[in-house]
């Protein structure tokens, strides 16, 4: 897409009609970390019963706040484990945060396709948006907020950056972290005690697939000499058939590569 | 489907490798979900909620289980059709499991039966669109769009594959067709379709409404293999959604979070 060909009237008018959608899906996301407060809060409760409230707090109250495939594990101390997830899941959006900030002020991405310009600016308030969330629950768990970033995938952009020179090495680079996180966070949607919680993954990591997926179909289309059809709106009809499907190559997504709650942990 | 005019703008060897790729990333996904059905089937075998008579437990474990069953039905389906069976699939076929007031289904395997009734009704959907497309009454049908299809489809047969294997593990019928109440009117609006971005248009409300029943789903089954298999599931169903968006000229990604207001209730399912 020359950045000539982008309509940003149209973008705009799109992101404001994205905001009611949007509102829908930050109020289930506040609802479930205002439950996930709870739950924590009446597991502390329980707790400080003694012994047997604890096991009835962990193992009786916890058939109504965790799933049963966790249930058992939740005796031993679900919460760490939980908060762990949420920094490192803090520190995967940190670094993005960081990457597509650092992508936006690049003289090829400012003076390139617009439309590629326009996704990282959204991109990047949607990771902020990730971020928060995440760190909103670390608080309300009681846990330290994640500042900083994760650092595996820190020393993989460290090592990577001498060598991007073009807006399709940013790309390719956004791809492994959209990755990484949409894999981290499915996993832990299974991983976390917290019923809550698994919504709260659950809900972020079909978004970081989905900026995943129009990655890989704008680097489709840098790779085949099609700048100009990466444009809101396209031109469907122009489309390589390759672009139909190059956005989701499995049907189900791995989480081979997720990080472990570890990785990104505030010790 | 017509024969597109448009010549490939990239070369043969590289669509050759893009296509290797998914094929390989494909063959690698798959057998690992089918392992993960089998344990989930083995998990509800474990559990006692394979084939437990209806009324003995709520639809999940204890209170969660009422819970989550009462948040499930009231998160309806904003295209619920008056379709009295419901059980006819779009290619015709009716599902294996039969009609009756005392489902099968119970626990988690009304979740499931639900999310394999989706995934047939989007199948469905995408072969009436390709029969459409074949014979012309969509107008011409761009190459990517074609692709997307035939694609979409191929997933979400997988995706039922893996729901109907934990069915079958659990000692339930599958489920072949589309029993869910909402079908008839599905059907109504395909065939009412007459253009491409109709037909993307229809598509994008269902990968929206499998999404984000996964993502319910997820927060509300009971059992590891369910939650694991679901939450591997939305992210596809979600990547599916962003690259319609995209053909149909809309922004991608439009939210920061996926929702749960369109998620299927499972008082649609009629089995």
């Amino acid at each position: 897409m020359g950045g000539e060909g982008i309509d940003t009237r149209l973008l705009t008018e799109l992101t404001d009609q994205s905001q009611d959608l949007n509102s829908d899906a930050v109020r289930i996301t506040r609802e479930a970390l205002g439950e996930f407060t709870e739950q924590q809060r009446e597991v502390r409760a329980s707790r400080g019963r003694g012994p047997g409230a604890m096991a009835a707090g962990l193992l009786g109250v916890g058939a109504l706040l965790f799933g049963a495939g966790r249930a058992n594990a939740a005796s031993a101390s679900p919460d760490s484990n939980d908060i762990m997830a949420l920094q490192t899941a803090a520190s995967i959006e940190n670094l993005a945060v960081s990457v597509y900030t650092t992508a936006a002020g690049l003289s090829f991405i400012k003076s390139g396709n617009a439309t590629v310009a326009a996704f990282i600016t959204k991109t990047t308030a949607q990771h902020t948006a990730h971020a928060q969330a995440f760190n909103a629950a670390i608080t309300q768990a009681g846990g330290k907020t994640q500042t900083g970033a994760d650092p595996k995938y820190a020393a993989v952009v460290k090592a990577a950056l001498p060598s991007i020179k073009a807006a399709s090495d940013v790309v390719s680079l956004a791809i492994t972290l959209e990755d990484v996180a949409a894999q981290t966070y499915t996993k832990y949607v299974s991983e976390v005690s917290a019923t809550s919680l698994r919504t709260l993954f659950g809900s972020v990591a079909p978004v970081e697939a989905q900026h995943r997926s129009v990655l890989l179909a704008v680097q489709a289309l840098l790779a085949g000499g099609d700048a100009d059809l990466i444009a809101i709106p396209t031109n469907a009809a122009k489309l390589p058939s390759a672009a139909g499907s190059v956005g989701f190559p499995n049907s189900f997504y791995s989480t081979t590569s997720a990080s472990p709650t570890s990785e990104g942990a505030v010790s | 489907m017509r024969a597109p005019k448009w010549q490939l703008p990239i070369s043969e060897s590289s669509l050759t490798k893009m296509t290797r790729d998914l094929d390989e990333a494909h063959r690698e996904a798959v057998p690992v979900m089918r392992a993960r059905a089998a344990e989930f089937s083995e998990e509800l075998a474990d559990t006692g909620i394979a084939q437990r008579p209806l009324g003995r437990r709520g639809f999940l474990v204890g209170g969660m289980g009422v819970g989550a069953a009462l948040a499930l039905a009231a998160c309806s389906s904003s295209s619920s059709g008056s379709a009295s069976s419901g059980s006819s699939a779009a290619a015709g076929t009716s599902g294996s499991a039969s009609a009756s007031s005392a489902s099968k289904y119970t626990g988690d395997l009304k979740v499931v039966a639900l999310a394999t009734a989706l995934e047939n009704q989007a199948v469905g959907a995408y072969q009436a669109a390709l029969t459409a497309a074949t014979a012309g009454k969509l107008g011409t049908v761009p190459p990517a769009v074609a692709t997307f299809v035939q694609t979409a489809m191929s997933q979400h047969q997988d995706h039922a594959k893996a729901w109907n294997a934990v069915l079958s593990g659990a000692g339930v019928p599958t489920i072949t067709g589309v029993p869910l109440s909402n079908q008839a009117a599905t059907l109504q609006a395909l065939g009412a379709v007459t253009t491409v971005g109709g037909v993307a248009n229809l598509a994008l409300e269902l990968e929206n409404q499998a999404a984000q029943t996964y993502l319910f789903a997820a927060g509300n089954v009971s059992s590891a293999g369910g939650i694991s298999t679901a939450a591997s599931i939305a992210p596809v169903e979600a990547m599916h959604a962003a690259i319609l968006q995209f053909v149909l000229g809309e922004y991608p990604v439009p939210d920061d979070f996926l929702g749960t207001s369109k998620a299927a209730s499972a008082s649609l399912l009629t089995v």
